[in-house]
């Protein structure tokens, strides 16, 4: 497919942009295969790009002759175009519809990106999971090793070829219990608290099923993580409701008879699809025109929107104070482990280690947590609050985990080496990006589409 | 006014180590409770090299940074349970053996003090004592709770409501009538004036080397604005307050006025008070006038000398041909006051005026809107429906509303260099607000320490906002209609635009904060009486009483924003006055209660970053000397030689 076919008007000329808060800008439109831009002859200073990728949805208006184009884009911003010509408009509506929604990876931006700087560090090797190791545990434990046993992802799909596992088990016990585990994502090493000696691990559910399997190696395992004091916290981010749903459909808990050293608590924090809705609510009340809207404080209340931050934040307390001072090591999981489990592993982690509060150990953090782990950036982050045809893979939960920390920043504003704009910029990013870095589901993606050697990674920038 | 012992016992004070333990997580606005609570934080010293946080199990002791910082006036305590005195304060009722119910971490058993300044609880059953230290001058109202054949443990004795967001609750053991006699005590001594007595503001003898009354002296403020000039002149009318006496001594007024025309114009004005010059625009000579409301009545009466007075204010500016007429009130209020006597400025009678009317309610709307917002701040907050609650209380709708109005007023004098008149029924409440917040904004000056306090001083204190009145200084009856939060919601609005322009302001919350508490504590005659009148020519305030400048002035470094950048905002601030920017003061409505208290010690933080500041002042200021010295020297032995790199 030629970009060429879905660019039927490439040029207009006195088209005008408006942009909120900002001085309109008039000139020349222009559609290539990954921007739009607004140009002016005169002033080559005066201009405006966006990357296709980064529209929400494109709405149009006619009247008469003339047209306006509303791009709402991912980070919530709306623009306003006033195009001449009611032709032009609609094939430049119908053009940037078709090029922000491409399926092909290959033809995303991040691969014709040639970044202008000269990559000093190369962002794809920064945080090689050895390295991080021996940050995080170091000479602390002798009790983990590094396993390949993902190597090829032959065992787990989503799983990066290399995990963290105690020890004193060996592959077999890994596999074993990766048959037992949803989507055979099998307990692995999060966080090693160097102080106490306690873990944060996590996985997906069990399943257990209906008739109640159980799987010794997955027991083994799990026993075999914990630490010096011998127990451990199973936190589920689920409702029991939604736990015994999901057992029913062969999915499920760990019984206490079979993990006798560990408790099992939830603390549920909300599924995708309903932050997703919370979100559209939220940005809603946000971009209402009537600015006197005296109904602000209830609106935002009613979105929900804060109420899940503080369900997230409430979880990640409990695991740090588990493991900082009543001395229990932690595994979190909910369903599949991709979502609300890398929120409560990642920013425990950023409650506990200072490390996690600098640029490069966030970055770091998530690499590690999210990237790797395999949360699904391309799926969650496809669309966002803008975009009506609901589909069922969209969720703000990496941009839930980014409010989480901007609140724990706004408590605790002498403990960041980063600001509020560092976490703006990694919310534009995973949205809609030049670089690779936030591109596909999962590693075993990145590494079929060559990403690594094909983009520039965000963490070089 | 609550503070530990020792700054040491203060587990906030100990090393920062261990992990970030979020005591609560407040959310925006919005505290989230969590089951992990005060705990978190007790450990202080773990080797993760993390910041820790601060509830300490002591929560009812805010750190020292509180408005009592005067350990070096106090008398050093005889024994442990004794309160620290103040100069001029003596004990007056001890009771032993009373429990204090706080509301966040139960009930705890020591000494109740009442001295004629303050209430001072310290108990002695907790490893780190808490202790309360609450001037009298706070509370509004003395209750007993229970009798003595009430069942139930701690369900008799006393209840003091405060006029700072909180109740403070006492339990007495119930044989003997153990609480009388400090009931008598504390209803006698904290309501001075209902029981002829004085308050202790008269009595308090501390020496600053700061006299705060000189802070404002109305001829030099009139002078730094540029007033007298060809339109402007200060008249002597009012020198002994027999013209008006709710107004100052001196006011500006258009020279091509006589002061007959004065006292005409004043016959049609509420109490006399005619418009007079607030604030003058330095480059284009737009003004800012207050005054109260015209006396037109049903029969719409019509006073020529006041519109020509209006007109001769409006000539005074010679870019604009038209006035704004700014009336704070809502217009269905205006229209009301008209059956009273009062009314507004018709646009027929006054030709080139604009009426704009502002919609701000009056003192009874705001009054109950604080009791709201007390109900929803104190002692617990409901989390699943607090942003609603707030809402519920409109509070944050009228901060809004003030707000917006001030910005009009600013708006019109600055962009379109056009004079403004404002008033409302009086001229001594909402109009002190507009006038005082539209200045904030068009005058660095205000901004400012000194200028802040030279603000209130103008707008409220000389003006005659009656503080007396609506504070209810030493009085008991805590529901007299004319008490009202007005003054408070001013420093509210201040503190929204501080949160705007964290940089434009010399200072800091604390100095809000402060403010705030001397308006109610007595200790100090600033916020005394209800005019200039009375507080000069009367009471003669500044012979009998120690001005709260004076404290202010003489510990500066508390109250300096270290962020302020006066070189970059020496121009207007426009704040943006809508819901969505505007925030709930937490700080002040919400800081008794220990969860919503600061995580890290910010102040500490800023203290330092002022003391870095000036020390690298100082550095500029010695290097300049030098290049100077080495200039001066190379000129000295003339041209001849060659200049180093450093000369050049």
């Amino acid at each position: 497919m030629e970009f060429s076919e879905l660019i039927k008007t490439s040029r207009i000329e006195n088209v005008t942009l408006c942009q909120p808060f900002k001085k309109s800008l008039v000139g020349i439109l222009c559609v290539s295969g990954h921007h739009i831009m607004i140009l002016q002859e005169e002033h080559e200073g005066n201009q405006f790009i966006l990357l296709h990728s980064a529209v929400d949805s494109v709405e149009k208006k006619l009247s008469g002759s003339r047209g306006t184009l509303l791009l709402k884009c991912k980070n919530f911003c709306i623009i306003q175009l006033e195009i001449p010509g009611t032709e032009e408009l609609q094939n430049v509506a119908e053009s940037i519809e078709k090029l922000s929604n491409i399926d092909n990876l290959s033809l995303s931006y991040p691969f014709y990106h040639r970044p202008r700087f000269e990559v000093m560090e190369d962002g794809w090797q920064a945080f090689l999971l050895e390295t991080e190791v021996t940050r995080m545990i170091g000479s602390a434990s002798d009790d983990w090793r590094l396993s390949n046993v993902n190597k090829n992802y032959t065992i787990c799909a989503s799983y990066p070829p290399t995990v963290i596992v105690p020890k004193s088990v060996d592959d077999e016990v890994l596999c074993q219990s990766a048959e037992f585990r949803q989507h055979n994502r099998f307990p692995v090493l999060s966080y090693y608290h160097k102080h106490s000696g306690n873990v944060i691990m996590r996985s997906s559910q069990p399943m257990t099923g209906p008739n109640g399997k159980r799987c010794r190696a997955d027991e083994q395992l799990l026993n075999s993580s914990l630490g010096k004091s011998g127990r451990g916290f199973i936190i589920d981010t689920r409702q029991v409701s939604h736990a015994k749903n999901a057992q029913a459909r062969g999915g499920g808990v760990e019984p206490d008879v079979n993990y006798s050293m560990w408790k099992r608590i939830h603390q549920p924090i909300e599924r995708r699809q309903y932050l997703h809705e919370s979100l559209i609510k939220l940005i809603e009340a946000c971009i209402d025109p009537s600015m006197n809207s005296d109904k602000w404080l209830s609106r935002l209340e009613s979105s929900n929107w804060l109420a899940n931050v503080k369900d997230v934040l409430t979880c990640a307390c409990f695991v740090a104070q588990c493991v900082d001072k009543d001395n229990y090591s932690i595994l979190v999981h909910g369903s599949e482990g991709l979502d609300s489990t890398l929120q409560v592993t990642s920013l425990s982690q950023m409650i506990l280690d200072h490390d996690c509060r600098t640029v490069r150990g966030f970055e770091a953090l998530i690499e590690r947590e999210w990237l790797q782990m395999g949360h699904p950036f391309q799926s969650r982050c496809a669309k966002s609050a803008f975009a009506f045809t609901k589909q069922k893979f969209e969720a703000p939960v990496f941009l839930l985990f980014l409010d989480c920390v901007w609140q724990i920043w706004q408590q605790f504003p002498c403990s960041f080496e980063f600001n509020e704009d560092f976490l703006l910029m990694l919310s534009e990013h995973a949205y809609s990006s030049p670089y690779g870095t936030f591109l596909c589901n999962n590693e075993q993606e990145r590494q079929k589409f060559k990403l690594s050697s094909r983009t520039t990674s965000l963490w070089s920038a | 006014m609550e503070r530990p012992t020792s700054p040491d016992d203060d587990p906030r004070n100990k090393g920062r180590t261990g992990s970030l333990g979020i005591a609560d997580l407040s959310i925006s606005e919005k505290s989230a409770s969590l089951k992990s609570g005060a705990n978190l934080s007790q450990t202080t010293d773990s080797p993760s090299k993390s910041l820790c946080s601060s509830s300490s199990t002591s929560t009812e002791n805010i750190n020292s940074q509180d408005v009592f910082m005067m350990k070096s006036l106090r008398d050093v305590p005889k024994t442990g349970t004794d309160p620290p005195l103040l100069h001029g304060e003596k004990i007056q009722e001890t009771a032993k053996d009373v429990t204090y119910l706080c509301p966040y971490t139960g009930g705890t058993r020591g000494t109740l003090s009442v001295t004629n300044f303050k209430l001072y609880f310290r108990s002695v059953d907790r490893d780190l004592p808490l202790t309360l230290d609450v001037p009298l001058g706070v509370i509004s109202r003395v209750e007993k709770v229970g009798g003595a054949t009430s069942r139930g443990e701690n369900s008799y004795g006393i209840v003091a409501v405060c006029r700072d967001m909180r109740n403070l609750r006492f339990a007495h053991k119930q044989e003997n009538h153990s609480r009388r006699q400090l009931f008598e005590k504390l209803t006698q001594l904290a309501f001075p004036i209902s029981n002829k007595m004085t308050l202790f503001a008269y009595d308090f003898t501390e020496n600053y080397n700061d006299n705060g009354w000189k802070v404002f002296d109305s001829i030099s403020e009139f002078r730094r604005q540029g007033v007298p000039n060809d339109s402007w002149r200060v008249s002597k009318i009012n020198e002994k307050y027999e013209f008006c006496e709710t107004y100052p001594s001196m006011v500006a007024v258009p020279t091509a006025s006589t002061d007959e025309d004065l006292r005409q114009c004043a016959n049609f004005r509420s109490r006399n008070r005619l418009p007079v010059l607030s604030w003058i625009h330095p480059e284009s000579q737009a003004t800012i006038t207050r005054c109260s409301q015209p006396l037109v009545g049903v029969a719409g009466k019509r006073n020529k000398e006041d519109e020509k007075y209006v007109q001769m204010i409006m000539d005074a500016n010679a870019q604009a041909h038209k006035l704004y007429i700014m009336d704070a009130r809502p217009s269905l209020n205006a229209v009301a006051n008209k059956a009273k006597g009062g009314g507004y400025e018709s646009e027929d009678a006054y030709q080139n005026a604009e009426v704009v009317f502002l919609d701000i309610h009056n003192i009874h709307v705001m009054r109950e809107s604080l009791r709201k917002l007390k109900d929803v701040c104190f002692p617990t907050i409901d989390d699943a429906h607090w942003l609603s609650n707030i809402e519920a209380t409109h509070w944050l709708e009228h901060i809004k509303l003030v707000l917006a109005g001030a910005l009009r007023v600013a708006d019109k004098v600055e962009s379109n260099k056009t004079s403004v008149l404002v008033h409302c029924s009086d001229g001594w409440d909402r109009t002190a607000q507009l006038s005082g917040l539209a200045m904030l904004m068009l005058d660095p000056f205000y901004r400012t320490i000194r200028g802040f306090e030279v603000l209130i001083e103008k707008e409220w204190l000389s003006f005659g906002h009656k503080f007396a009145q609506r504070v209810g200084h030493g009085e008991d009856k805590h529901s007299d209609a004319d008490r009202s939060p007005i003054f408070l919601q001013f420093i509210d609005c201040v503190w929204q635009m501080t949160k705007q322009f964290p940089n434009a302001f010399e200072f800091n919350e604390h100095l809000l904060i402060t403010i705030l508490d001397h308006l109610y504590s007595c200790l100090f005659g600033t916020f005394l009486c209800n005019s200039e009148k009375e507080r000069f020519h009367k009471e003669k305030l500044k012979d009998k009483t120690v001005s709260l400048w004076s404290f202010i002035n003489s510990q500066l470094d508390e109250y300096t924003n270290p962020l302020y950048a006066s070189h970059i905002h020496q121009h207007v601030l426009f704040p943006v006055a809508s819901l969505r920017r505007i925030e709930l003061w937490t700080g002040y409505y919400l800081r008794w209660n220990p969860r919503m208290r600061p995580q890290e010690p910010v102040h500490l933080r800023n203290k330092q970053l002022l003391a870095l500041k000036q020390q690298l002042q100082k550095k500029i200021e010695d290097l300049q000397r030098q290049v100077e010295l080495k200039t001066s020297k190379a000129t000295r032995l003339g041209t001849a030689r060659v200049a180093s790199p450093i000369n050049v």
